[in-house]
């Protein structure tokens, strides 16, 4: 059975997430039929955790850039039909995984930009709560008590929170999609219907 | 893909990361997470994912006391007014020549605060707790002073050397990333990230420290330094995420690394316990969780007083 340390999270808030946009544009602009970006996001991210060991990674982006890369690989195997030009692009994604990361020191410089962006981006309530339990740091039951609300709904609105920020990085800024679908179950299951279709 | 979409089942790992956020999981709810685990590999993902952004957002404490979630989105000027007071200061230490002459502009933060200190340079100086700088930057040079705690200084390219003084010690870097460490009756340390740094101490000659080293010691009479992993430059830096990570220390030096960063203080009568190793990710402000922690797993007493949590061995049954 898999189960996910605080070290392993915390080093794939470092080392992973940093590089989620890139990967996602890189993935994105090589489409092959059939598999979502963010599905194969959600399975790169899930071949990290059950590494054994990731301190002898001394490239994590490379690392994550490959690992995305084989999942990719593995799925054009399994699939019947695979065209002259989707190998193609296969064979590009491989290249790129070897690229520097010239970027990697602006990551560090801006990120608080950013998390400060996403978090007053959240809509009214949860950026309250957002912001008593990270900035000012209180606990679940200090902000229940400092907002009047009962623990159980500080507990749903830090939830909402973690869904949105997740949208807001993995396009490295504001995903106003994510935002304006926050609240609505009804909005999600039209997107889920869409998403069937196109399957 | 057949199923529950991407985006519903982040959701329902980002239920999973607000619950282990509130608390550590009881048997039962472990149980469940793990049972959602194994249903789907796109679940341990999401599930990951969701735990990461969770940790990340640790750093909004850097925000500090300045940040108004009622204001509009903040513009780039806003996020360099971040911290309390910050903008004023900001001005006057923009004013580069002018500050030459004067003791500069200093921060600080109190126990169990973190700040992040944009520079007019471009460079950018974390804080951790307790800890206080002074800026002084002027026409030919940048040099900051460390007075009291734990800094990591994020530095941009510029045609003025970067230095940072401690005590004694004094670090010279180009564009680069370190940290320094000055506490109370302890030689200064400095842990270089990224580039490089070269480092002296009174008269002692300058010693190049390069990425993933770190000078143990510093003092006029000695610098040792050491190589050391990236995972552990890492670990040093588990603060910037409200995080205390221990790989081997005993539980006495955990005791008073904790005591850095909150009021309540953790004690711990007999050497012997003292003396056990501990290893592991906890929460930097939640001294009374580590211990309970501690006691759950070494068979001892957490007695929870008033500012201080006392570990001892639990009495035997009469």
């Amino acid at each position: 059975m898999t189960r996910l340390s605080d070290e392993r999270a915390l080093w794939l808030s470092r080392h992973v997430l940093p590089h989620e946009p890139a990967l996602r544009a890189w993935l994105s602009k090589r489409r092959i039929p059939g598999l979502e970006v963010d599905d194969l996001v959600q399975e790169t991210y899930a071949r990290l955790i059950v590494l054994e060991n990731v301190s002898a990674i001394i490239n994590p982006r490379a690392y994550v850039f490959q690992t995305a890369y084989s999942i990719l690989i593995n799925h054009v195997r399994r699939s019947r039909v695979v065209s002259f030009q989707t190998m193609h692009d296969i064979d590009q994604l491989g290249v790129m995984a070897d690229e520097a990361t010239p970027e990697d020191t602006l990551i560090g410089r801006d990120e608080l930009y950013r998390l400060q962006q996403a978090i007053s981006a959240l809509p009214g309530k949860i950026r309250d709560v957002f912001v008593l339990r990270r900035v000012k740091g209180l606990s679940q039951r200090e902000v229940a008590k400092s907002l009047n609300l009962s623990e159980s709904t500080v507990e749903k609105h830090m939830s909402r929170g973690f869904f949105l920020l997740m949208g807001a990085f993995s396009h490295g800024g504001n995903d106003d999609s994510r935002t304006s679908r926050a609240w609505g179950t009804k909005l999600r299951t039209t997107n889920a219907r869409k998403d069937s279709q196109r399957d | 893909m057949p199923g529950k979409t991407a985006s519903e089942i982040d959701a329902q790992a980002a239920d999973w990361a607000a619950r282990i956020d509130r608390a550590p999981l009881t048997e039962t709810e472990q149980a469940a997470l793990d049972a959602w685990l194994a249903e789907d590999m796109r679940h341990l993902g999401a599930y990951g994912r969701a735990r990461a952004v969770a940790i990340h957002s640790e750093r909004a404490a850097a925000l500090g006391s300045g940040f108004r979630p009622s204001a509009p989105r903040p513009s780039r000027r806003g996020f360099l007014a971040g911290g309390a007071g910050m903008a004023a200061s900001l001005a006057v230490a923009t004013t580069g020549g002018l500050m030459y002459a004067t003791r500069g502009e200093a921060y600080a933060t109190h126990i169990g605060e973190l700040k992040v200190v944009p520079l007019s340079d471009g460079s950018v100086v974390s804080l951790n707790t307790q800890s206080r700088i002074r800026v002084l930057y002027s026409h030919d040079k940048r040099e900051i002073h460390l007075e009291d705690g734990e800094a990591l200084f994020d530095v941009a390219r510029d045609a003025r050397p970067f230095v940072v003084r401690a005590g004694e010690t004094k670090v010279l870097a180009d564009a680069t990333a370190f940290t320094v460490r000055h506490l109370d009756d302890q030689p200064v340390q400095v842990a270089v990230k990224r580039g490089a740094v070269s480092v002296t101490a009174g008269d002692k000659a300058p010693v190049r420290l390069l990425a993933n080293m770190r000078a143990v010691e510093t003092t006029p009479e000695r610098i040792a330094v050491a190589s050391v992993t990236p995972a552990e430059i890492d670990r040093g830096l588990a603060w910037r995420e409200q995080r205390i990570a221990f790989e081997g220390e005993t539980l006495g030096d955990a005791a008073s690394e904790f005591r850095r960063y909150s009021d309540t203080r953790i004690v711990i009568d007999d050497p012997a316990i003292a003396r056990e190793p501990i290893t592991g990710l906890f929460q930097a402000n939640d001294p009374v969780g580590f211990s309970q922690a501690v006691a759950a797993s070494f068979g001892l007493k957490a007695d929870v007083g008033d500012g201080e949590v006392r570990l001892h061995r639990a009495k035997p049954p009469t």
